[in-house]
């Protein structure tokens, strides 16, 4: 790592910190007051899994776990309890990120989907464990439903105007190395 | 290369595993904080709110602002037919105007002869919505007036016409205002002409239903909701809304204050109110009812 790269690195972490302060922004804006039928997705968490899959290093753990406490705090959630699920499967991406850089993206979605809605299970069951009132099973299936279906977009924004992609082989090499 | 960045995969993965567990840890300390002592969190909630929601105010004004001009421009294209409604609508009004203006002149000289004079305690602060709850599975919006402004926690909040909700969670700058659509909300009210006493219990829907009404019976669909000041929640006789019947033959809200848009709302100055002050706990009989029962037995 050079000079490059740990600018480049620390770049794009200060971009996150603003895609998560804008994701929390869009989730915020008072348009509508009424109770609504549908849920937006949980842009932070598709934009969480997103970078972890491509770039590990640009979501260090602690860097997601304030951002996901922040947006607890933020949106009326338990604090700690789903920021803890979602860092975990962020985690487990990272460990997989090796063989998920080689697969296509069927596989990772499908990977993005189950532990998104193993996480959305671990969430319900134990506020059901602790006695804490869930919020209503229909609305959350729908979030949950929007967040997985919203990921390839989610994909395509990190891909194409961000600049965040898998890393291939040489890509870690200084720029001068190419020349 | 590659040979390098393995080796230094193999230095950081111990460190970054003892990280992962130690910011782990932490969130769950935080949660069963936050489950055993919610209000203490609730209040660093409020405080975190406080700091950051008001700086986005600056975008989220202009962006709201587009929003609506667009969701507006919609309703422009069936103006015509709208121009007649309101037309329609405006003849009627103007029989009932005539009605409230007769109205107010004997309700002023009844008040003149009574010489009624208001409670000087019931006065209000005006606040803009800031922000909403956020998620939807909550119904609440942030206002930006706050304990600088002396809210205290309990307040009723009014739009110009009926009740919105009530203060809970105030910081230095800004306020939250649960709504009675929020299925944690609790409101005692009563039906009137029928005096029924009843409970507004949200439920995450646009019209709350009535729980609790002693005879249902005398309760009719277009009856009159409002506040009934039990439990010194609220102060009594602030409009809520109508009865309605859903299609299951519930009874539900028809809420007066306008959901669609709240922006600017009044917080209701009163200090009947009880501090709440201790953590969520189950009630049970206090001992002193015991011991009388214990004793009879005896």
């Amino acid at each position: 790592m050079n000079e490059y790269q740990t600018s480049r690195v620390w770049f794009m972490r200060t971009c996150f910190i603003v895609l998560a302060l804008v994701a929390l922004f869009m989730h915020l804006l008072p348009l509508s007051t009424l109770p609504s039928a549908w849920a937006m997705p949980d842009l932070l968490v598709g934009f969480a899994l997103a970078w972890s899959v491509r770039r590990p290093d640009y979501v260090p753990v602690f860097l997601l776990a304030s951002m996901l406490l922040l947006s607890d705090l933020l949106l009326q959630r338990p604090p700690g309890l789903w920021a803890l699920l979602i860092l975990l499967c962020c985690e487990n991406l990272k460990l997989r990120a090796h063989s998920l850089r080689a697969a296509n993206f069927a596989v990772e979605w499908a990977t993005v989907a189950a532990l998104i809605l193993g996480a959305m299970l671990g969430y319900r069951m134990i506020l059901a464990v602790l006695l804490v009132e869930r919020p209503s099973l229909g609305l959350h299936l729908i979030e949950t439903t929007m967040t997985i279906l919203s990921y390839p977009f989610i994909v395509f924004i990190t891909h194409a105007f961000m600049g965040v992609r898998k890393t291939i082989p040489g890509d870690l090499d200084a720029p001068r190395g190419r020349l | 290369m590659a040979n390098n960045l393995s080796n230094s995969q193999d230095y950081t993965g111990p460190l970054r595993r003892l990280l992962l567990v130690v910011v782990s840890l932490v969130l769950i300390a935080i949660f069963l904080v936050w489950r055993i002592d919610s209000p203490r969190v609730e209040r660093f909630r409020a405080q975190v709110t406080d700091r950051i929601v008001p700086n986005f105010d600056w975008a989220m004004a202009p962006v709201t602002g587009t929003i609506n001009l667009f969701r507006d421009y919609q309703s422009y294209q069936r103006i015509a037919e709208q121009n007649q409604e309101l037309r329609r609508e405006l003849r009627k009004m103007q029989s009932w105007k005539e009605a409230a203006l007769q109205l107010e002149q004997e309700n002023a000289r009844l008040l003149d002869l009574n010489k009624v004079r208001l409670d000087p305690r019931l006065t209000f602060i005006t606040g803009v919505v800031l922000a909403d709850s956020g998620s939807p599975f909550r119904q609440s919006v942030l206002l930006n007036v706050g304990a600088r402004d002396g809210l205290v926690d309990g307040w009723a909040t009014m739009d110009g016409i009926g009740l919105v909700g009530r203060i809970s969670g105030v910081a230095k700058n800004t306020s939250r205002v649960i709504l009675l659509t929020d299925a944690s909300s609790r409101i005692p009210a009563v039906i009137q002409p029928s005096g029924q006493r009843a409970i507004i219990a949200g439920d995450n829907s646009a019209a709350p239903p009535l729980d609790f009404i002693e005879s249902p019976d005398l309760v009719r669909p277009g009856d009159r909701v409002v506040s009934s000041g039990d439990g010194g929640v609220f102060p009594a006789g602030l409009v809520i809304g109508q009865v309605a019947a859903d299609p299951g033959g519930r009874l539900r809200v028809r809420l007066a204050a306008d959901y669609e848009r709240l922006k600017f709302l009044r917080v209701l100055r009163s200090y009947t109110t009880e501090p709440v002050t201790d953590a969520a706990h189950v009630l049970t009989p206090d001992l002193a009812s015991n011991d009388t029962g214990v004793t009879t037995d005896e």
